[in-house]
């Protein structure tokens, strides 16, 4: 999986490419989302449009990182996910847990 | 019906029959060449999706609990199909099995933000039938 970070208006914007699943992926994830918290970065939007797959060990990753992020204040807010990534969190009752947005602007200015 | 409680094998062919090693990045693999099979078969995108997703939670169940992380240990996964379309997959681990009945259920206000223990139930969401073998050492999981 690719990881892209970027800062736009103290926004973190992380662009994902590949499938979120068991392994390199997920421990890569959660690897920058860790540094980001570590950093005081808590103003966080994940596009996952180019995300075809997110098994459930991807899906306890961004329920989790939720979680810790709103405890620290900030938000974990979510930018076109794939047809398939929203199937997934809907069928295992998570995705009304998060702000979506049609694409990374509207999520960034959703902060201010 | 046969006595693992599924329906009828008969007419399906031997499309994967793959073991490996108990690790993610081998069960990647065999997750991909489940979807390559499936496109070449012509199935539609969503059925593909449906079916890679369960493949991938089964393995990663076999991995886990089945193997214990140890990728000195193997999974199996086969994959059958029948002129109608049905595709049956079963994956494998040499573990003790577990009872699935015993799954926590993810819904529950309490377990909507943990972080495991969503597996099994999105394989029964996605499946149209999943059976249990050898005390839940293998997953036979049915999509028509």
């Amino acid at each position: 999986m690719d990881i892209n970070v970027r800062k736009r208006s103290q926004v973190q914007v992380i662009q994902l490419r590949g499938a979120l699943r068991m392994g390199p992926a997920v421990d890569s994830l959660r690897q920058t989302l860790e540094e980001a918290i570590g950093n005081g970065d808590t103003r966080i939007v994940m596009n996952l449009s180019e995300v075809p797959m997110v098994d459930s060990s991807g899906i306890g990753l961004l329920v989790r990182f939720l979680a810790v992020i709103k405890q620290h204040g900030g938000n974990l807010k979510l930018a076109q996910p794939s047809k398939f990534a929203v199937q997934t969190l809907r069928l295992v009752g998570v995705l009304k847990l998060f702000e979506i947005f049609d694409n990374d602007d509207a999520a960034v200015e959703s902060f201010s | 019906m046969p006595a693992d409680g599924g329906p009828e094998n008969s007419g399906l062919s031997e499309l994967l029959d793959l073991s490996v090693p108990a690790d993610s990045e081998a069960i990647a693999s065999v997750v991909d060449a489940v979807t390559v099979t499936l496109e070449r078969l012509e199935v539609p995108e969503q059925k593909r999706f449906e079916v890679a997703l369960a493949v991938q939670e089964a393995l990663a169940n076999a991995v886990i609990h089945g193997c214990g992380n140890d990728p000195s240990k193997k999974v199996r996964c086969q994959l059958k199909g029948d002129p109608l379309g049905r595709i049956l997959i079963s994956v494998t681990d040499p573990g003790p099995g577990f009872k699935p009945d015993l799954v926590a259920d993810p819904l529950r206000r309490e377990g909507v933000y943990a972080d495991h223990g969503r597996g099994v139930y999105l394989i029964r969401q996605l499946m149209d039938e999943v059976h249990f073998a050898s005390n839940g050492s293998e997953i036979r999981m049915w999509k028509y």
